[in-house]
């Protein structure tokens, strides 16, 4: 019995027995390659901020049109009569008798209004006969005719009913017909 | 040898700093409309027709709200932030309130609103009180003088 042949067989260049494979036996497993593990990316997080940006400047449309930076109001100016001592009117002094506008409120609607004229004249129905009622008749510097001064004293007499409109509305009148002189009256 | 496809320039803008802004503007925009409602009660002002008011915005001015109940009547009196009793228990003590603000500020203008519905009777005692106040402060060189406040009309 002879013993197993222990050299396998030569696996020289001109051998052609290199060109068939392997016995399993002989098959070497490839050595495993050191591979270096791979840094991790962080994971980002992603936001579509597309549709933020829409509501963004869709609200910021609204407030630009909404915002009003002027005022709507306006106001008149009227100067109240201070308090003074006694005694401090020129007795001299001739007063013009005070034109009186009475005004009172018949109703609840802005429309429902009486006015008065104290004097020998033809009583107005709206407001703007009113003005043209005072505007007629005031004295003006390029026309003759007119019977009150620009500083005539107006008074307006509202009764304790009259709605704050009707009394600013007969204000306006006046105020309107370049009166510079108008006050109110205590309630009547 | 084939041509390599140039890829389309890559156009991106970097939106951080709008959008800062456009936050900005949006808190600017909301402070705005809230700070012009402290002084300003929501009424009904009576509306005239083609008036020859003034906006006149004084720089040192008081607003008085006579606040408005049902049937004409008056529920209270506002003097900016500070109110007062629709009586005359009220309106003594607004007088008071404005003495002290004439002392402080001689030259002050005070800007009457009140609802158009309510009736002269209520509205006549704050110009009273505007007089009283002036004459009470015995400050120099008061001169009281009052803004009455509309809206302009049709």
């Amino acid at each position: 019995m002879t013993a197993p042949d222990r050299h396998p067989p030569s696996h020289a260049a001109d051998d052609t027995s290199a060109l068939r494979p392997l016995p399993a036996y002989l098959e070497v497993p490839e050595p495993e390659r050191f591979v270096r593990p791979r840094k991790r990316k962080p994971m980002l997080l992603k936001i579509n901020v597309t549709s933020l940006i829409d509501v963004t400047f869709l609200l910021l449309v609204y407030f630009m049109i909404a915002t009003s930076f002027t005022s709507s109001e306006e106001a008149y100016r009227t100067d109240i009569p201070s308090r003074e001592g006694v005694g401090t009117a020129d007795p001299f002094e001739i007063q013009d008798d005070p034109l009186r506008i009475s005004v009172n409120s018949t109703g609840l609607a802005p429309d429902m209004y009486r006015l008065q004229i104290d004097g020998p004249y033809q009583q107005p129905s709206t407001f703007d006969d009113l003005y043209t009622f005072l505007s007629s008749r005031l004295v003006r510097a390029d026309t003759t005719g007119g019977l009150f001064e620009p500083n005539h004293p107006i008074v307006i007499q509202p009764t304790r009913t009259t709605r704050w409109e009707h009394a600013m509305q007969a204000f306006n009148a006046a105020a309107r017909a370049r009166y510079t002189n108008v006050t109110f009256a205590k309630p009547g | 040898m084939s041509k390599r496809r140039k890829d389309p320039a890559d156009l991106s803008a970097n939106l951080t700093s709008l959008i800062d802004v456009t936050f900005l503007l949006i808190v600017f925009f909301v402070l705005v409309s809230k700070i012009n409602e402290v002084e300003r009660w929501q009424l009904e002002l009576p509306s005239v027709r083609s008036p020859l008011s003034e906006k006149g915005e004084s720089e040192h001015r008081v607003v008085i709200n006579v606040i408005p109940a049902p049937a004409g009547r008056v529920s209270s009196y506002r003097v900016g932030l500070a109110e007062f009793a629709g009586d005359d228990a009220g309106l003594s003590s607004m007088t008071d309130h404005l003495a002290g603000l004439y002392q402080t500020s001689p030259s002050i203008d005070v800007n009457v609103r009140a609802d158009r519905a309510t009736h002269y009777e209520f509205v006549e005692p704050v110009l009273q009180a505007v007089s009283n106040a002036a004459h009470k402060s015995g400050a120099a060189g008061v001169n009281p003088r009052v803004n009455l406040v509309v809206t302009r009309g049709s």
